[in-house]
């Protein structure tokens, strides 16, 4: 039967392309509806699995143990084990599967359907593109089209090659990152030569993570952050011995955690208002413009608002405060609060109503909210100072030298900056750096 | 544009839609823009001045304004148009104005002192309007005869 397959595919074969010779044969299959194949040579046969017994204590895709005419082999779920998703079989139904010939041993796999076996020329197989289908890279010899079909042809000696029931690790979709540390010995050699750079492959898919499942984008405004970052978020992933790799929006937002500035979203503690305080200049003029791009629901502004009061009783106040986000901004100019969420200094700028605390005239009249995007361009009046923390990492780069052209354009000569704490301007040499910890920058 | 702005407009041009042509109207995702927009064929257009400089404009299609127009004058008991004559000019104007002034109506008693010149209407093809560094609010309404842009533009006299 197989080898009436083989000598079709290889006549065909030989109609379509008469000069290629045909010396690599596979055994397709598939594996959540996508193409694979394996080296005849490594396939012993294909075969049904009915019974497993199972074994405690062994990694998930380990279905357990299968008596083959005699032998007793170890039978490897490949969808389980490379994170793909496993068609529902009805109770007591066989699986498909293959019996692998390894070097020193037999080995079943079990896959979701076994298709049929084809043979070309090696020359057509190509190498694996980096982010190619759901088995990461390391595991695939190549690619090959065959008569319209992609199929990815999965290297088993690699696969298996440290021991059958515990490879090196837990491929998952996409992920092409460094190893994970192995607690079996002898890994470490095997796995550091062959290896495509991973900082540079690890970097971009992180990113690219970033940007989509959270719309943070790595650029000269935070990249030391993110340098420094991936280095702790690889670490601790690999204790926890979960993947690099970002897979969906919470990951996201635990790799960002710790670059949110302090009190974002929230009122500023005295701590913050003290270094911010300290890092002012002392003013000759009597008008003071300032200017605070994403200000959110207003919660920056007002702290702002309270802290150039103090700092600068005498002088005529004005803040400038916009935002895209039209829920947000919507709720800033009647902000409700409890007593609580404010330091307890405020309390000459608070007044209170029925479901909380509000600030007082002499607060709200300094802050103009505006429903308003930096991009569109601004017809502000020229600013002594802005503040816009954590707002410019989450616009694309194109838009983040947008975004610090209409800074520069808006505000006077040494005028201050101050951005997210991990934050720094693009282009440094317009900027001069004042207080490190809360990215006060003046402008040159 | 300052948030306060906001709500007046997005009201009364509910308000004015439905209770003058008493059909449903939806209103769509608010937006900015500030780039060159091209206008559908017919733009009512309404200065504001005061403690702010801008202006309110009512864009729609050609289709769209004689339908609008049409539905108003039936309500009132009046024959519809078939054309973009003088009559449905005058109509669509009258449309403009009444939203504009009643949001006008609830800015000053907010305490936001505005004026308003005159409506004017324009008609023609392949317009673009354009007003750079001076974003504009888009209150898209959707309704059984079309879509009315409402593109508001304001900014504080510095």
């Amino acid at each position: 039967m197989t080898s009436q397959i083989e000598r079709k595919t290889e006549q065909h074969k030989e109609e379509v392309a008469a000069q290629d010779v045909v010396d690599f044969k596979m055994v397709t299959f598939t594996l959540g509806g996508k193409d694979y194949g394996i080296d005849i040579m490594r396939v012993k046969e294909i075969a049904k699995f009915q019974q497993f017994t199972y074994v405690p204590n062994t990694a998930p895709y380990v279905r357990g143990v299968y008596n083959l005419r005699g032998d007793i082999i170890s039978i490897i779920d490949f969808r389980l084990m490379f994170n793909v998703p496993v068609e529902e079989k009805p109770e007591g139904k066989a699986e498909n599967g293959l019996i692998l010939r390894l070097e020193q041993n037999q080995l079943g796999v079990v896959v979701d359907s076994i298709d049929k076996v084809v043979g070309f020329s090696s020359r057509q197989i190509q190498p694996p593109h980096p982010i190619f289908g759901d088995i990461n890279i390391k595991f695939i010899s190549g690619v090959v089209e065959h008569q319209g079909r992609l199929y990815i042809i999965l290297d088993v000696d690699r696969i298996f090659q440290k021991e059958e029931k515990k490879p090196a690790e837990r491929p998952t979709a996409a992920e092409t990152v460094e190893e994970e540390p192995e607690e079996k010995e002898g890994t470490a050699e095997a796995t550091s030569a062959e290896e495509p750079p991973p900082e540079a492959i690890n970097r971009e898919f992180l990113q690219e993570a970033l940007s989509s499942f959270r719309g943070f984008y790595v650029s000269g405004v935070n990249d030391q952050w993110f340098i420094s970052r991936m280095g702790e978020w690889e670490l601790s992933r690999r204790e926890k011995g979960l993947d690099v790799q970002i897979t969906d929006r919470d990951e996201a937002e635990a790799f960002l955690a710790p670059f949110w500035s302090r009190c974002n979203g929230s009122f500023w503690e005295e701590a913050l208002l003290r270094s911010v305080s300290a890092s002012l200049p002392d003013l000759e003029n009597s008008l003071v413009h300032v200017w605070n791009p994403g200000c959110g629901g207003g919660h920056e502004s007002y702290s702002l608002a309270v802290l150039l009061r103090e700092r600068y009783p005498d002088v005529q106040l004005k803040i400038w405060a916009g935002d895209t986000d039209l829920m947000k901004i919507s709720t800033a100019p009647n902000l409700v609060f409890q007593e609580g969420e404010v330091p307890a200094s405020w309390s000459d700028y608070l007044v209170s109503g029925r479901n909380g605390y509000s600030f007082s005239a002499a607060i709200t009249d300094l802050i103009l909210f505006e429903f308003s995007d930096v991009l569109n361009g601004t017809a502000l009046p020229r600013m002594d100072m802005i503040v816009s923390r954590d707002v410019v990492s989450t616009l694309e780069p194109a838009k983040q030298v947008k975004f610090f052209a209409t800074l520069e354009e808006v505000l006077k000569p040494s005028g201050l900056l101050m951005l997210g704490e991990n934050e720094q301007p693009l282009d440094m040499s317009s900027w001069e750096l004042i207080d490190d910890t809360i990215s006060m920058y003046r402008f040159r | 544009m300052r948030v306060e702005y906001i709500n007046p407009f997005v009201e009364s041009a509910y308000n004015i839609l439905t209770e003058v042509l008493k059909v449903e109207v939806q209103r769509g995702e608010l937006y900015l823009k500030n780039a060159a927009m091209p206008m559908l064929g017919v733009a009512a257009i309404i200065g504001l001045a005061g403690d702010v400089e801008g202006r309110v404009l009512f864009d729609m299609t050609r289709e769209t304004g004689i339908k609008v127009a049409s539905g108003m004058l039936t309500s009132m008991d009046m024959d519809p148009v078939e054309d973009l004559n003088e009559m449905a000019r005058a109509t669509l104007t009258e449309l403009a104005n009444m939203i504009t002034g009643q949001a006008v109506t609830k800015l000053h008693n907010l305490g936001f002192k505005f004026d308003l010149t005159p409506p004017a209407i324009f008609t023609g093809e392949n317009m673009s309007v354009s007003d750079s560094n001076f974003e504009a609010l888009i209150v898209p309404m959707d309704l059984p005869m079309g879509k009315i842009e409402i593109n508001v533009a304001i900014r504080e006299r510095a």
